[in-house]
């Protein structure tokens, strides 16, 4: 993901799990969460309570990134305020232009 | 029975860190329908609130090369499989088979009389595993999440009140339904911070919720109803429930699917994340 992100110019800031993810994100305010859904440390449903919480954030588009089958993954994008999803594995060549597409969309 | 292609070793979980099972157990997930990863000291806590067995928990290792692990839990005569998995590309060679044979052996060793497993609906392969060593399916159960928010639907009058920790401990003995292996009593007093509300409704209906209060999530709920209709004992509790914290999120495990408070979880917007399948085997029936 941060390979193909930075082939298009992106800026990506990673973090392996969500407390550290939550700090970055507070101190950086990017452009676009993403957030994978199974995390090891907090799961993602709460990262993303978390960060909707953050008042530099709370506007900030969040796409839930999951391996869940499709539905559910709608199901609680939604619920938890996420802008959309993105289905793991990912397709890499549309991956790029969902992402531009979350970003002009903010 | 299984072809053998790969040459497994077992050896206990107990020698390696909890980095190296971490790592490992991570890897046999990466695939699955609802990975769950981990990291080191969120699976130390788990191995404390649930009684693991890190001397009868196995790794299987070809050579240097970890090819799968599982990790049997203990309390008194009962045992429950848990964490198990295979890399993904070891799999089909007869590791799991191996694992878990290894584990029921463990628990008859331990002089249990029973081993739990849950096996995550769809999950065909390891259902078919389970089926072959003599599992059989008991129920269904849930795995429910909440986003945070106060209560959209109105409550039955009721009158609610708090309860300490002692009485949310003391009521889990009252309970009459039968404790999935985490929402047993040992799992939530391990797991701590709970509470409790006790409701009794107009038209005398009752009943309690007790719950883990983390400061991320709400959790762990066990509700009873002790008289009366148990849709407006979990109505009015729920509602107080969220009312009372409304900006946490909750998750709560294995809610039985046939349990009678189950429609008003899915009115105050309980979503179902996934279903597991509950295997018993009882030791006492084998030869």
């Amino acid at each position: 993901m941060r390979r193909i992100l930075e082939a298009r110019q992106h800026q990506v800031l990673h973090a392996s799990e969500g407390e550290t993810g939550l700090k970055i994100a507070v101190e950086e305010v990017p452009d676009l969460i993403l957030v994978d859904l199974g995390l090891p440390d907090i799961d993602g449903q709460t990262l993303v309570t978390f960060i909707r919480r953050v008042p530099e954030l709370a506007d900030i588009p969040i796409v839930a990134v999951t391996a869940w089958p499709e539905d559910t993954a709608r199901e609680m994008a939604e619920a938890y305020g996420c802008n959309g999803f993105i289905s793991k594995p990912i397709n890499t060549r549309a991956f790029p232009d969902q992402i531009a597409a979350y970003i002009n969309k903010a | 029975m299984p072809t053998f292609l790969n040459n497994i070793d077992l050896i206990p979980a107990s020698t390696f860190s909890y980095e190296e099972l971490t790592e490992a157990y991570n890897h046999t997930r990466v695939d699955y329908i609802v990975p769950m990863p981990m990291n080191a000291a969120r699976l130390q806590e788990y191995v404390q609130t649930y009684d693991v067995d890190m001397e009868a928990s196995v790794v299987a290792v070809d050579g240097n090369e970890i090819l799968g692990l599982g990790m049997l839990g203990i309390r008194d005569r009962r045992a429950w499989i848990t964490r198990l998995g295979v890399i993904r590309r070891k799999r089909r060679r007869g590791t799991g088979w191996t694992l878990v044979t290894h584990l029921i052996e463990q628990a008859r060793k331990k002089n249990t009389t029973r081993i739990v497993i849950e096996v995550i609906k769809d999950n065909s392969p390891a259902h078919n595993l389970f089926i072959q060593k003599g599992f059989k399916e008991t129920r269904e159960l849930l795995v429910l999440r909440r986003p945070p928010g106060e209560s959209k639907i109105e409550m039955p009058p009721a009158e609610v009140k708090r309860l300490s920790y002692t009485e949310a401990v003391q009521l889990l003995d009252r309970r009459q339904a039968v404790p999935s292996w985490v929402d047993e009593k040992e799992s939530l007093i391990n797991a701590g911070n709970l509470s409790a509300f006790q409701a009794t409704l107009a038209d005398g209906s009752h009943g309690w919720l007790v719950f883990q209060n983390t400061v991320f999530q709400l959790g762990r709920l066990v509700l009873q109803t002790e008289a009366g209709n148990p849709l407006d004992v979990a109505r009015a509790l729920l509602y107080h429930l969220h009312q009372t914290h409304p900006v946490q999120d909750t998750k709560t495990e294995n809610l039985p699917g046939d349990d009678p408070h189950w429609p008003a979880f899915k009115e105050m917007g309980y979503l179902t994340m996934f279903r597991r399948i509950e295997m018993v085997l009882d030791l006492k029936e084998e030869p």
